[in-house]
């Protein structure tokens, strides 16, 4: 053993060398070498080493440098790099003398640049990255412009005509959405894709990782079985197996021949899109007509175009068209904007507005630093005094202060990135599915710049604050007097901020109750149905098998027949859509009497393929007439529909509905008679205004709907039924998947994401927000009683009663706090444009929102007041008086 | 008067004679109050007293197990025999007539 020569740990030698001081460093060191090589020889180089580093450590922690405050000696050569190193140093061995002061500034800081950092790149993507396809600034969706000027889809002769005739599109492609059950490989699975022209990857120009791109002659009906994957997909369902290219994978029940993988960085144009087909478009079928608008049409245009010349462009082609066609078209014209517009557009309200949040948060942090450096400034007084005094100019205390405050910056900066990192994923999770480019997400270089940025700006502000109130005048009077200023421009400064801190702190508040407010008004508004007891699912019915449509229809039959059996089960039905489930499914509705010269000017309705039992499941009201019957869906059965108060008013004023005659869509539809009304449900969205419905028997329509939705009304709690219904459905045909399994209030309640998601975060932001500003409130007020402790002790010796000195002290409190509030009562009612969209039945000036958040806020306020006054109250004037 | 590590070291520096460095000097109080002593406590310590002016240190030479690092002894100053002297004193005079075991045999 006496050969084993000691290894002492490297690290901990490393700690010494900068934690010993010199005078100590060799021979305690030396000392340390010593013993634990005898330590080594005695008990072994494990035990050695254990002792070696407990010795180290305490040392560290121990044998600090003489706790005197040295003046930073002027480095020779004036390098100005070297005295702000200096200045650094200096710096952060005072933030380490105040630990609570240092960490309660580095987690604010962190607090305000990491939600900063977090909210900015979730949001990045949509408000200011790019689109990631080469010159994404020269691609377009195209639509027609209807009769109120809003856009809409295309038809497939309508996109064909553009694109061939059009001299500002470059290349065009025709794309519709595509719903698949991948059915090998595995169980079978819903996916999501696209139908688009094979010239669709060369407009976006993007080439397949694996295979090839989609051929023209591929782009006709009978050969338009082949289907390109996304990396993704590829990669989970069909392990990465490069063999499958040029082979064929089962899809709905077919096969489709697999051309190509795309490049794991393509990012899907239609949100979470993972296969595409070519499109193969049959024109010859009749819902080819040029009124069947079901398509998206996506262009390049030539470079130097602009979406604005391309309308003006296309708008005269449309017009043509409108000449040639008059009865297919609602109204001339084309709209056109580009990519990024179209897709992110809808996104961008709610981002704007939890960005915003996000930086209101930061400026209130900030504030909160300054603040605690401005406190800090004023105990520090007898350093500068006495630093000027051995005479640093202005200057070098400025820099040092600078130093200080950059210091801090970054520390709380770097925390927040870390912040930022660990909350970005479980803020991922919590977006809506369909918020558009969600992969793009990610803490990026542009993110990192942004929030370097943030962190100099905010160093270099929280380092001046202070300096700007060291005027070198009080210098003389700090010193002589040997008692700490009330610098009165000083405490004008922190009272400035804290009342910056409240009317901040109120605008996230009143935003937030705003939003809440919306989203409880939102949530009470009259769906049209009973979304309580409800149980819904959505079912399908693809392949080969179901080619038929008779065969569909005996599929949802046995479906519903299984589902009756069920214990718990009062009624159930299915639909072809569902009441706020995403779906648009419109079809324009023409009265035998009243016809139009342009039958496309016909009013839209949401059109509801459904089983007999549907309105009842779904609790919506019959108004007048009649619910449908099982005798509507037998075969000889005169064609009748059903339709909701709002269409029946729009089409027939003041008139009875019952038995009028109507036709719905496609070229030559047969006549139907309306034999009930229903009461109006929302589609698309509960802040919807205008609605317009029609309800048809399944069997009665032109074609089967091979996906629907099912709706099951319960006596009890649905979700208790969940799995006993899941499997009633898969047990019908475990061939086809069952998704979307969900109760109604969950499909409602979904359809609020993007209000849910905003309101989430401004809330989150305004508790932090109240803290912030209530910890101001109380330092300033704490900071302030402190130093009048004199003053108080006069006052009360001179007959002062407490309730005088109370009251002295919650005026001076609450007069910074209502001018807070006062200010930012004025910045709320700024709140509306910013906003805007995500309000819902209440104004950005509400009075009760308001005035209850003011109030709020007042009494925290006076709760941040009250510890301190009572503070004030104990102060004892003789000790106050003999304290100087 | 002299806190009670401060007693400890000086003694340890008596004990180790003219051989008494941080090695030495802690080894001393281990071995007899059978307590684990820091290393950086006997250097606090150490560095508090010479401050008092109880006691002097000089360098001496560096050895290899120490990887090439000097030494430092300390020694009793006058004022620091006197200090000890007094202190241990006021001890044993607190301690009289307590049936303590404590008296000077």
């Amino acid at each position: 053993m006496s050969s084993a020569w000691f290894a002492p740990p490297r690290v901990a030698l490393w700690l010494l060398r900068r934690a010993v001081p010199l005078t100590e460093r060799e021979v305690f060191i030396g000392d340390l070498l010593e013993e634990g090589q005898a330590m080594a020889i005695r008990d072994g180089n494990a035990t050695a080493r254990r002792w070696f580093w407990r010795e180290s450590l305490v040392a560290v922690l121990t044998l600090r440098r003489r706790k005197v405050l040295t003046p930073v000696p002027q480095p020779a050569g004036d390098s100005r790099m070297l005295t702000f190193l200096a200045d650094l140093r200096h710096g952060a061995r005072l933030l380490r003398r105040a630990p609570a002061f240092t960490l309660l500034s580095v987690l604010t800081l962190a607090l305000g640049i990491g939600a900063t950092t977090a909210i900015f790149s979730v949001a990045n993507p949509v408000l200011f990255q790019p689109l990631p396809y080469p010159h994404p600034d020269r691609l377009a969706i195209v639509g027609e412009r209807d009769a109120d000027g809003t856009m809409s889809n295309v038809g497939f002769l309508t996109y064909r005509d553009l694109a061939r005739e059009s001299r500002t599109v470059e290349r065009a492609a025709a794309m519709g959405s595509w719903q698949v059950t991948l059915d090998d490989h595995g169980a079978p699975e819903r996916a999501t894709g696209q139908r688009v022209s094979a010239s669709f990857f060369s407009v976006l120009r993007v080439r397949p990782a694996l295979g090839r791109d989609f051929a023209a002659a591929e782009d006709a009906p009978s050969t338009n079985s082949v289907v390109m994957l996304s990396h993704g997909l590829w990669a989970r369902r069909y392990g990465s197996d490069s063999t499958l290219i040029g082979h064929t994978i089962s899809i709905n029940g077919a096969p489709y021949l697999v051309a190509g993988v795309l490049p794991a960085s393509y990012e899907s144009v239609a949100p979470q899109a993972e296969i595409w087909r070519v499109l193969g478009y049959d024109a010859s079928l009749p819902y080819a007509c040029r009124t069947c608008r079901h398509l998206q049409m996506i262009a390049r245009l030539r470079p130097g175009v602009t979406p604005a010349d391309a309308a003006v462009e296309l708008s005269a082609l449309s017009a043509r068209l409108v000449r040639e066609f008059p009865k297919e078209y609602p109204a001339a014209g084309a709209i056109v904007l580009s990519l990024g517009d179209a897709t992110l557009r809808a996104a961008r309200p709610v981002l704007w507005a939890v960005l915003g949040a996000s930086a209101l948060v930061l400026l209130i942090a900030a504030a909160n630093v300054a603040n605690l450096q401005l406190a800090r400034s004023m105990r520090r007084e007898e350093e500068f005094a006495i630093r000027s005094a051995l005479g640093a100019g202005r200057g070098r205390l400025t820099a040092q202060l600078l130093a200080e405050g950059l210091l801090l910056a970054v520390i709380g900066g770097v925390a927040g990135l870390i912040a930022a990192r660990v909350t970005l994923a479980m803020l991922v999770a919590r977006l809506p599915a369909t918020m558009p480019r969600l992969d793009a997400i990610a803490l990026d270089k542009t993110a990192l710049a942004v929030s370097a940025a943030i962190t100099l700006a905010l160093g270099v502000a929280i380092g001046l604050v202070p300096a700007m109130q060291d005027g070198r005048s009080e210098v003389a009077d700090s010193l002589r007097s040997g008692r700490r200023l009330t610098g009165g421009r000083r405490h004008l400064a922190r009272a400035g901020l804290v009342v910056a801190e409240v009317a901040l702190a109120l605008m996230l508040l009143v935003g937030a109750g705003l939003l809440a407010r919306s989203l409880v008004r939102l949530m009470s508004v009259n769906t049209g149905f009973d979304a309580t007891h409800l149980l819904t699912l959505q079912a399908q019915a693809t392949g080969p098998k179901y080619a038929d449509n008779n065969a569909v229809y005996l599929n949802h039959e046995r479906i519903l027949a299984s589902l009756r059996q069920l214990p718990g089960v009062k009624s159930v039905a299915t639909v072809s859509q569902l009441p706020l489930g995403g779906n648009l499914d419109m079809y324009g509705v023409n009265a035998e009497d009243k016809p139009l010269a342009n039958p496309e000017l016909a009013p839209y309705a949401d059109r509801y393929a459904v089983s007999p039992d549907y309105l009842r499941a779904m609790g919506i009201p019959v108004r007048r007439g009649r619910d449908f019957t099982a005798a509507d869906n037998s075969d000889r059965a005169p064609l009748v529909a059903i339709v909701s108060a709002g269409l029946a008013s729009r089409i027939w004023p003041g008139q009875d509905p019952l038995g009028k005659r109507i036709h719905i869509g496609g070229p030559n539809p047969p006549w139907r008679t309306v034999v009930g009304v229903a009461a109006d449900v929302h589609q698309r969205s509960l802040d919807a205004t205008e609605s317009s419905q029609f309800y048809v028997p399944e069997r009665q329509w032109q074609f089967a709907d091979n996906v629907v939705a099912v709706v099951v009304r319960t006596a009890n709690d649905p979700t208790s039924l969940a799995r006993a219904v899941r499997t009633a459905v898969q047990g019908i045909d475990p061939s086809q998947p069952v998704t979307a399994l969900a109760t109604m209030e969950e499909v409602v309640s979904t359809s609020t994401a993007q209000r849910r998601l905003a309101l989430m975060m401004f809330a989150a932001f305004a508790g932090v927000a109240l803290v912030l500003a209530v910890a101001g409130i109380y330092g300033v007020l704490a900071g302030a009683v402190a130093e009048r402790t004199r003053e108080i002790g006069v006052r009360s010796a001179l007959g002062a009663t407490p309730a005088d000195i109370l009251r002295m002290v919650l005026l001076q409190g609450m007069r910074l706090a209502m001018a807070g509030l006062a200010i930012g009562l004025v910045g709320a009612l700024s709140l509306g444009r910013f906003l805007g969209s995500l309000l819902y039945g209440i104004d950005a000036a509400d009075p009760l929102t308001l005035g209850m958040v003011a109030l709020l806020l007042a009494a925290v306020a006076l709760a941040a007041c009250v510890l301190p006054a009572f503070r004030a109250l104990g102060v004892d004037p003789i000790t106050a008086l003999r304290s100087d | 008067m002299l806190g009670e590590f401060e007693q400890l070291v000086l003694l340890a520096i008596l004990r180790a004679e003219d051989d008494a460095y941080g090695v030495t000097i802690r080894r001393a109080i281990v071995d007899e109050s059978r307590r684990d002593v820091s290393l950086a406590a006997v250097y606090k310590t150490l560095t508090r007293l010479e401050e008092k002016g109880l006691v002097v240190a000089r360098v001496g030479d560096p050895t290899p197990e120490r990887g090439g690092r000097r030494k430092r002894y300390y020694a009793l100053s006058a004022a620091g025999r006197r200090a000890l002297r007094q202190s241990i004193e006021v001890v044993r005079r607190m301690a009289r007539g307590l049936g303590l075991g404590l008296e000077p045999s």
